[in-house]
């Protein structure tokens, strides 16, 4: 690839590497362009309830304090939750990729 | 002022890219990326309708998620190393024995 | 407290006894025994008191109904027919019982045994005390049932088991024409009623039905071109039950068989009490065979028939139970015959039948005992091997020569000198002739005077081979004990005098039933519709020859016996052999078994029946492979999507919900 990009370095050459990736994948591809378009025009078509801009505050641009405060009232058990997952998944984690030690 | 539209486009297009990966790549590792791709468009979704609704909950689970996804990655990796360990490769097209 | 309330006590006492013997009989000396002996002996007493009660004060019948559910009842009925039969069926009952506790005293099943007759007692009490058809359904399958269980009573022996479900089989066949012809008799009268029962009325109580069958008459039905009526096919589908329960010509085959089953329970069952149901089915129903053209007529000649057919198969067996069991389907015929002669002297002919039917209870049930004792003593049934009998067994000699000569029936005609069966045969043979001579159709008379001589041979060919003679065998006979012995000798007494002593009252006792009683019947207005000519006279006035002629057979009969069997004059041996083409076909009982078997149950049930059942199986097979053909194949395909492979998955997720997306917004934006 290096060597390609190098010294034969053609629009020909991308242009056929390209199809060459994307070839066997034409079917995923029709798809996931499907799906996008679908999805482009609707968001495109939607009407989005909410305000035109996004809320100006040039004194302070930072809403980490905000973040922070929310975190640790309203939604201080959906953190410790998401500790104990965090934790268990750890420990699975390891648990699965240590093996049995025989190697 | 960037327009809402263009937040949810670029997530659509993220979220298209790593649906398109996943349905096509064959390694389990990429396709392990291309889940963490669509999980990130859907964060970009999320820190977007918390900015243009002035409410703060929506960015707290964009966090949430990542975090989430980070625990996912971890497992899926984890798995991923059991597979190779037993069959020498990480195809995940070969590993059909719920197959039919 | 009145002789009526206790009356319902009759069944449900026995009925107690089953119960009570089947659970504890085996902590009771005997199997319980004492249990069923003491609840029949109080059924047998209130019987006796309600009929006694009933000669006194012949309006007092006793009729109790309750409502059962819609309009169907339970009750009981009780007028001089029933409570006869009542005396008749708890005093054998009785009797057998207290026997049995000798007979089956080796037995290690008593508590089985007993609780089976017991339970057999009770639904055949049940039976005879019916106030409807329904109910006498019931308990008349419940003695079926009984019959069955006692038959193959021991069933580890192959040939009872076979016989139990032979019995069962065959008189089934009778069952279910009698239920076809119940419900067929409740269509009727519920047509007759247009569909509205009015309060209180009970459609299958028997007063219900009689006092329909003027209707019942008139409804009429093509079948084959003729105008049959309707009392004429429920009557003749009731008498099918009573072809099958009693043995009568085509569904006999079952009684021979029956004969694996104890001896008591053949004395019991198949001699005295339950063979007689069918008979007694016939008698209530009489109002009904009177105003049915042709019932009577066929219940006369197939009567006659049987009591010929059956006596030709007694003279030949060699199994002292299978020459009584011939004997009792042919005296089942006599009754028939008598009940049949209804078409001649009316209403008489239900007392005629029931003497008969009583005194035969007496002297067959005597016969079986007799027997049974013969054989407790002996240890076989082949008369062949007996002889000499009477030296070790004086008492059950004595006592089945008084059944033998009753039921042979001797006496001297116009006295009142007789055995029983004299008196209760000669008014159906003389019926007959009554017959003969206002219709000129002389076979019933034929009939029953030769089944006579018949009955006559092979009943002291029994006596004479048994009892007389020299042992041909080895083996060690001794008379039974008394508990064996005292029921016979209070039988053997019955069966020499009752006849004498109830000739004169029996008949018009009995004649009350459906004159007087609970329902008033014109039997002269219901023999109109039935087309049937009544004579004018009564029996009486025959000729002395024919007075006598039944007496005259019986005796020629006891001589032609002698001179075989006793004295060994004519020698046999020319006829009694396999070359006899006759000899043969009666001893093969006319093969009547094996075209049952060989060519009703192997040619026409399992080829040809088979044969359809098979085009239909495989009909219904192919259709029901097709469907899970189908079915598996789709899914074979459809589960081709299983790949097992998590892209595809996700492929055709996301295709999936593409599609959906595009389909919805069409269609909101197309509607």
């Amino acid at each position: 690839m290096i060597r390609m990009l190098n010294k034969h370095f053609t629009v020909m050459q991308i242009l056929t590497s390209v199809y060459n990736f994307f070839r066997p994948r034409i079917a995923g591809m029709i798809i996931a362009i499907l799906f996008l378009a679908i999805v482009l025009i609707s968001i495109g078509f939607t009407n989005w309830n909410t305000v035109d801009q996004l809320p100006q505050n040039p004194m302070d641009q930072s809403n980490i304090q905000g973040i922070g405060m929310l975190i640790f009232t309203d939604l201080v058990v959906p953190f410790e939750i998401l500790s104990i997952v965090l934790l268990s998944s750890l420990m699975g984690a390891i648990y699965m990729a240590k093996g049995d030690g025989t190697e | 002022m960037i327009p809402l539209f263009y937040y949810l486009a670029l997530s659509a297009i993220i979220f298209s890219i790593g649906l398109f990966g996943f349905m096509t790549q064959r390694s389990g590792i990429r396709m392990l990326m291309c889940v963490e791709l669509m999980l990130n468009a859907a964060n970009i979704n999320l820190v977007a309708f918390s900015s243009y609704n002035a409410d703060l909950t929506g960015q707290v689970f964009a966090l949430y998620s990542i975090a989430l996804a980070a625990a996912e990655a971890a497992v899926g990796f984890a798995i991923l190393m059991s597979i190779y360990r037993v069959r020498d490769m990480i195809d995940l097209d070969k590993i059909n024995v719920l197959r039919w | 407290m009145a002789i009526e309330d206790m009356a319902f006590l009759i069944p449900v006492l026995p009925a107690l006894a089953f119960v009570l013997t089947f659970f504890l009989g085996k902590k009771l000396p005997n199997g319980g025994a004492i249990i069923p002996i003491v609840a029949i002996f109080a059924s047998f007493i209130i019987s006796l008191m309600i009929t006694l009660n009933l000669l006194q004060n012949p309006e007092q019948v006793i009729s109790q109904s309750y409502n059962w559910f819609a309009i169907l009842n339970v009750g009981i009925l009780i007028d001089p027919l029933a409570a006869v039969m009542l005396c008749m069926v708890s005093f054998v009952s009785l009797l057998i019982h207290i026997y049995a506790v000798g007979y089956m005293s080796h037995d290690k099943a008593q508590p089985r045994y007993f609780a089976e007759t017991a339970l057999f007692t009770a639904a055949m009490l049940g039976v005879v005390l019916s106030d409807n058809i329904l109910q006498f359904f019931i308990c008349w399958e419940l003695v079926g049932l009984c019959s069955y269980l006692l038959i193959g009573f021991w069933f580890e022996k192959p040939s009872a088991a076979s016989a139990a479900k032979k019995a069962f089989l065959t008189t089934r066949v009778g069952d279910v024409m009698f239920l076809a012809g119940i419900i067929l008799l409740f269509s009727d009268i519920f047509r007759i009623y247009n569909g509205s029962i009015p309060e209180g009325v009970y459609v299958l109580r028997f007063d219900e039905i009689f006092t329909h069958i003027p209707e019942i008459a008139a409804l009429n039905t093509q079948i084959f071109g003729f105008q049959v009526s309707h009392l004429t096919i429920v009557t003749l589908l009731f008498f099918g039950g009573a072809v099958g329960k009693s043995g009568q010509f085509p569904l006999h085959v079952w009684l021979p068989d029956a004969m694996e089953g104890p001896t008591t329970v053949s004395a019991l069952i198949h001699a005295a009490t339950m063979v007689t149901a069918g008979v007694y089915l016939v008698a209530r129903t009489f109002p009904m065979f009177v105003a049915a053209p042709y019932s009577l007529l066929v219940v006369a000649y197939l009567g006659a028939f049987t009591a010929l057919f059956a006596a030709t198969m007694g003279l030949v067996m060699n199994d002292i139970k299978r020459v009584l069991a011939f004997s009792t389907i042919s005296q089942l015929g006599y009754m028939m015959l008598g009940l049949g002669m209804g078409a001649v002297i009316g209403i008489t002919a239900v007392g005629d039948s029931l003497f008969h039917l009583i005194n035969h209870a007496f002297f067959k049930a005597l016969l079986f005992l007799c027997a049974g004792s013969v054989i407790h003593a002996v240890g076989t049934q082949d008369i062949r091997q007996m002889g000499g009998v009477r030296k070790v067994m004086p008492i059950t000699f004595a006592t089945m020569l008084i059944a033998s000569l009753a039921l042979a029936g001797f006496g001297i005609p116009g006295t009142s000198i007789g055995v029983s069966g004299f008196f209760s045969k000669d008014p159906i043979i003389e019926a007959a002739y009554l017959f003969g001579e206002s219709t000129e159709n002389w076979m019933p008379y034929i009939f029953s005077i030769v089944a006579a001589l018949l009955t006559s041979i092979y009943i002291f060919r029994l006596i004479f081979m048994t009892f007389t003679g020299k042992p041909r065998t080895n083996y060690k006979g001794h008379e039974s004990p008394s508990v064996m012995t005292v029921p016979l000798m209070i039988l053997g007494v019955l069966a020499l005098v009752f006849g004498a002593l109830t000739k004169t009252g029996f008949g018009k006792f009995l004649e009350e039933t459906f004159t007087n009683n609970f329902v008033n019947m014109d039997i002269h207005a219901l023999a109109e519709i039935g087309k049937y000519h009544l004579a004018s006279h009564g029996a009486g006035g025959e000729p002395l020859l024919i007075l006598w002629m039944p007496v005259i057979v019986a005796v020629a009969g006891l001589l032609i016996s002698y001179l075989i069997y006793g004295m060994r004059i004519i020698d046999m041996s020319g006829i009694v052999s396999r070359k006899n083409p006759i000899y043969k076909l009666l001893y093969n009982r006319y093969y009547q078994n094996t075209i049952f078997t060989q060519f009703l149950a192997v040619k026409v049930v399992y080829e040809g029946l088979a044969l359809a059942g098979r085009a239909i199986d495989r009909g219904f097979d192919w259709l029901v492979d097709m469907i899970g053909y189908i079915f598996t194949e789709a899914s074979d395909g459809l589960r081709q999507l299983q790949t097992g492979v998590v892209q595809n998955y996700a492929t055709s997720v996301v295709t999936g919900v593409s599609l959906l997306i595009i389909l919805v917004k069409l269609i909101l934006e197309v509607f």
